[in-house]
């Protein structure tokens, strides 16, 4: 596997390597490449885009009017779009979100999406995402965990991967670094006859570690993330800054995440989903109803973290902390005659963060028929593994953008950086066999490239 | 405070005799293995690691025992829920060795009509349901039109939720229970919508009533239920404004699946088979069966309409004009028919035969099925498709495959299985009963496990691969399950997980104790190592084959009930 790179890894982030003995606590306070942590955050079921981002002035928007009577979100009125420039505004619920674009810390990339690989199921789109393979189901583990594995991180590390909810994500899957949980206060073993608890616990690690198959392996991961939260995660939690987490899930997984970043374990990738964006029927009308009230959750969520984590000198979290909002697909233009929307395909992304420059990034492609994927949606124009990459790249000083995205590393070295988010550019290692062994010639500069700035 | 809650002390009872009350050897002996093993970081103190030196970062595939146990295990395993007590002698006599049996039992289980069920059908008798058996029209208006608020609206999916354990472990129609999980997770609804808590029962009926029969009357029914026409909004679906929800997942998820989607294409680009059929579908299929699909609602009390939740066609909403579906023209002005020929075009697609045949597949024997039993699987639903036996014949061609034969361990048990397995092995007093005193606690805690039965919120259905449920929160949260059913009592404090008194008399030491348990829940030896550390267990610094004070000593006992626990939360019981 790809850890035979594991020395030009970790000549990429020196400074973390250097630091292996150290308590991991002071690491998240430091300022090196690759402390950071990565918040990825999949709206399951499609959000409609062109409702969180609408275009307000030019051709496009009343070619945007014309298909969505019912739905547009209106420029007049109680629920009219607010202006974030280049002749776009944001929903009206979506109001904590353009001031931190306005801020500068959050950022919106048009017309995201899975270029060259249009796929209208959210089971495949998401799939295909996940794994950081468009068209690719066969691959065996997701691109977070490709991340994470060619990181550099030093050994020791408590917590480097959450995975909220009830079954772990896609885009983690086979890292048995991870901790998947719904919940830090139920995630504990707790219960049973309380005189031989601890007898039970032993004997059952004991069991576990009998056996090296991938069962066993896996209760060991459910054990040593027994362990890891148990030791530092328990106890109460209060957010700082007066951060106001919205109540039900999304609030309290943020809420959880932002508990384990401050706790410095080490912390590197966290996924969490918010579902419920598959609007057939009734999203909305005029920048009203269903719609407006679930984007009122997800900014009252993101604004309640960022809140959280903004503190200064060493309670300074969000300066190392990138959250990225993504969706399978986005939706139609033409509204349905359910005042909903069917499967589209481009769609906006949302990077937030401290070290994000914020700002409007990508092309929009446009809503005339001609320029419209299939002549019914908004066409993609930067593929949601270039924003990716750069935060890999820039934010965690990870070059191997040819292992975490298998195939896209030299795309990403012609398409290069949107200048998203604030860091430096690490050679790119291009290949050659994707998981072979060719790193022990030792001659790795030849795939080496460097992009951006 | 309830007796359930109740701090253990609290009903502890009389102090052990003096000559078998632990002194402070016993209990350092007790503690040994977790000092040794300086893994347990309350006994040690020591941090913990996701991430530690010599451990990988993503694991390898590595499956466990190469040579697979007996059929009996693979059987009562793979085609239901375990092993319940007594159930071997059952086998044994249903044939002269092995092979004879196992072909019996599968030939037994897909016909449950012919399998007598006496123990489940008295425990139901005596549930105290009263909406499992009323039919659509009766729960609809039962439930919906008369019913008045959610507790009412909602029991008949609550006594599903209830039927749905007591059967999985009491019948003796395991297969078929499995089956009903199958089919009700491939057509996958959210059962606790507003429009589908009152019917959730009929849903389940469809399902069981046909779950071994033919897969196109299977497939319309559903189609057609209530349930799935307002989960995927094809109750609104009209002419003047069609819903491609339904359609898309009808091609998508219930037929040819996305192993037979060519994207977004030219309909006329698609190769056709030897029959000039299409061998894929495009999107362009998908928006044809929409147009079909339209005017397909519900008796819903909408003018003009009954309200009894039946299926209703409204000619006036459906799309009349010419449609091209799957290679095959739609007349204009077929009405209802165009639904229909979309269904049947559906149902009789070779890509269908394979994607169900795959899925069955993957139920039964492995996450990623040989190609050999998928195409055998394949021919003979193809075959069958009109044939009233169209799904019992192509499990029979599933089961008893050397592929379903010889597979051991691929599948893991999801945590539903688990608490299922469980309880069959154990037969612990839990109790499944309208208001049965502690259910709601039970649930409180199973629905943390991550499969809380009737709420997967997508139509795709509960993920059947591995590597989905192996993550740390269905793991740790089963874990904590089966420690809280341990100790859980009933509203007169007594242990629901009542094996104390379901150990026999004459086992009395670790060694039997842990023996008898071992084979009861297990049914197969364990590796001497993991044998030892449950005797280790079992035995608390005492000898292994001196005689505990089982029955009157209350540490022992709870060191009884926490060894089952042990045993049901080992690595080995998560196979099968």
């Amino acid at each position: 596997m790809s850890t035979s790179r594991r020395s030009f890894m970790v000549g990429c982030s020196a400074a973390i390597a250097s630091l292996g003995g150290a308590r991991f606590k002071s690491l998240t306070f430091g300022a090196a490449p690759g402390d950071d942590t990565l918040v990825v955050l999949f709206l399951r079921g499609g959000i409609d885009g062109l409702s969180l981002v609408c275009p307000t002035n030019h051709n496009d928007r009343g070619l945007y009017e014309q298909a969505r009577p019912d739905i547009a979100i209106p420029l007049s009125g109680g629920n009219s779009a607010l202006g974030i420039g280049q002749g776009f505004g944001m929903h009206r619920s979506a109001a904590p979100l353009r001031n931190l674009l306005l801020d500068g810390n959050l950022a919106v990339v048009h017309a995201c999406g899975m270029m060259n690989n249009a796929n209208r199921s959210h089971f495949d789109a998401q799939e295909f995402m996940e794994l950081g393979t468009p068209g690719t189901r066969t691959t065996f583990s997701g691109w977070l965990s490709r991340h994470l594995e060619t990181l550099g991180l030093p050994n020791n590390v408590p917590l480097p991967a959450v995975a909220i909810g009830s079954l772990q994500q896609t885009s983690l899957r086979g890292s048995i670094e991870a901790v998947n949980m719904n919940s830090i206060n139920d995630f504990n073993l707790n219960r049973g006859p309380s005189q031989w608890r601890t007898q039970h616990r032993s004997a059952l690690r004991n069991l576990v570690e009998n056996g090296s198959s991938e069962i066993h392996t896996t209760c060991q991961q459910a054990l040593d993330a027994v362990d890891v939260v148990e030791l530092n995660a328990a106890g109460g939690y209060s957010p700082a800054n007066g951060a106001n987490y919205p109540g039900g899930s999304l609030g309290d997984h943020f809420r959880a995440i932002a508990q384990m970043i401050k706790l410095g374990l080490g912390l590197r990738v966290a996924a969490i989903d918010f579902g419920g964006w598959d609007t057939h029927n009734g999203q909305g009308d005029n920048g009203g109803g269903y719609f407006s009230q679930r984007v009122g959750e997800l900014s009252q969520a993101l604004e309640a973290f960022y809140t959280d984590l903004d503190g200064s000198g060493a309670n300074d979290f969000i300066q190392n902390t990138t959250v990225v909002v993504q969706s399978e697909f986005g939706r139609r233009l033409r509204q349905n005659a359910n005042r909903g929307t069917d499967h589209g395909y481009g769609n906006s992304m949302l990077v937030m963060g401290g070290s994000v420059n914020g700002g409007i990034y990508g092309q929009f492609p446009g809503l005339a028929t001609g320029q419209l994927f299939d002549q019914a949606d908004l066409d993609v124009t930067t593929d949601y593994r270039q924003v990716f990459s750069e935060i890999v790249v820039r934010r965690f000083g990870n070059g191997d953008i040819d292992t975490v995205f298998p195939g896209y590393a030299s795309e990403y070295v012609n398409v290069g950086p949107l200048g998203i988010v604030q860091g430096t550019d690490v050679p790119i290692s291009l290949g050659p066999p994707m998981f072979g062994d060719s790193f022990e010639s030792g001659d790795d500069t030849e795939w080496d490239v460097v992009v951006g700035s | 405070m309830k007796p359930s809650q109740m701090p253990n002390e609290g009903l502890r009872s009389a102090p052990l005799p003096s000559e078998l009350r632990r002194g402070s050897v016993g209990r350092r002996e007790a503690l040994r293995s977790s000092l040794e093993s300086r893994r347990d970081v309350v006994e040690t103190g020591r941090t913990a690691y996701m991430r530690r030196a010599g451990k990988p970062s993503t694991f390898t595939r590595r499956l466990g025992a190469a040579a697979p146990p007996d059929l009996y295990t693979i059987a009562i395993n793979r085609m239901g829920y375990g092993e319940i007590n007594g159930q071997r002698a059952e086998w044994i006599a249903l044939g002269g060795n092995e092979t004879q049996r196992f072909e019996a039992y599968v030939d037994e289980q897909v016909y449950p009509n012919s399998i007598v069920d006496t123990e489940y059908e008295q425990k139901v008798g005596a549930a105290g349901f009263t909406t499992l058996n009323k039919n659509l029209s009766q729960l609809w208006i039962d439930h919906h039109v008369n019913g008045s608020g959610w507790s009412q609206r909602s029991r008949p999916i609550r006594e599903s939720e209830l039927d749905q354990f007591m059967r999985a472990i009491y019948s003796k129609k395991q297969l078929q229970e499995a089956m009903v999980e199958f089919w009700l997770s491939h057509f996958n609804m959210y059962g606790w919508d507003y429009w589908s808590v009152h019917v959730w029962p009929d849903v389940i009926n469809v399902i069981r009533t046909n779950c071994f029969n033919n897969f196109h009357t299977l497939l319309r029914k559903i189609t057609q239920h209530t349930s799935m026409l307002y989960y995927l909004d094809n109750y609104a679906s009209t002419r003047s404004g069609p819903n491609e929800n339904h359609a898309r997942e009808l091609v998508e998820l219930h037929t040819m699946g996305a192993e037979n989607y060519y994207g977004v294409g030219d309909p006329l680009s698609v190769p056709r088979d030897a029959n000039n059929i299409p061998i894929a579908y495009v999107d362009n299929d998908v928006y044809e069966a929409t147009r079909a699909l339209t005017g397909w609602s519900v008796n819903n009390g909408w003018s003009g309409r009954l309200n009894n939740g039946s299926f209703y066609y409204d000619d006036a909403d459906h799309d009349r004009f010419q449609k091209n579906f799957l290679g095959r023209v739609l007349p204009p002005d077929s009405g209802q028919q165009d639904g229909e020929d979309v269904l049947r075009y559906l149902a009789d697609h070779p890509g269908t035969g394979r994607y169900i045949a795959r899925k069955l597949c993957q139920r039964f024997i492995s996450d990623d099925p040989p190609q050999s039993i998928v195409d055998e699987a394949a021919a003979k639903f193809n075959q069958l498709n009109t044939s009233a036996s169209q799904i019992r014949e192509t499990l029979r061609v599933i089961l008893k495959s050397d592929e379903f034969k010889n597979t051991w361990n691929e599948k893991i048990k999801r945590p539903f299985d688990v608490v299922v397995s469980a309880l069959r092995a154990t037969r612990a007093n839990f109790r499944w009963e309208w208001n049965a005193d502690d259910v709601d606690d039970f649930f409180w805690n199973y629905d943390r496990c991550g499969q809380a039965l009737f709420t997967w919120p997508t139509p795709d259905g509960l993920p059947d691969e591995r590597g989905k449920w192996q993550s740390t929160t269905p793991r740790v949260m089963t874990w904590r399950l089966m420690l809280w059913m341990s100790d859980e009592r009933n509203g007169s404090g007594s242990h629901r997980w009542d094996v104390v008194a379901k150990t026999p008399s004459g086992v009395n030491t670790a060694e039997e104790i842990v023996d008898y348990w071992v084979d009861r829940v297990l049914g197969r030896a364990l590796d001497p190592a993991d044998r030892d550390e449950m005797v280790d267990f079992m035995r608390a610094g005492f000898g292994s084959s001196s005689p505990l004070p089982i029955g009157s000593d209350s540490d022992t006992d709870a060191r009884v009930r926490s060894l089952v626990a042990l045993i049901c939360n080992c690595p080995n019981f998560l196979e099968r």
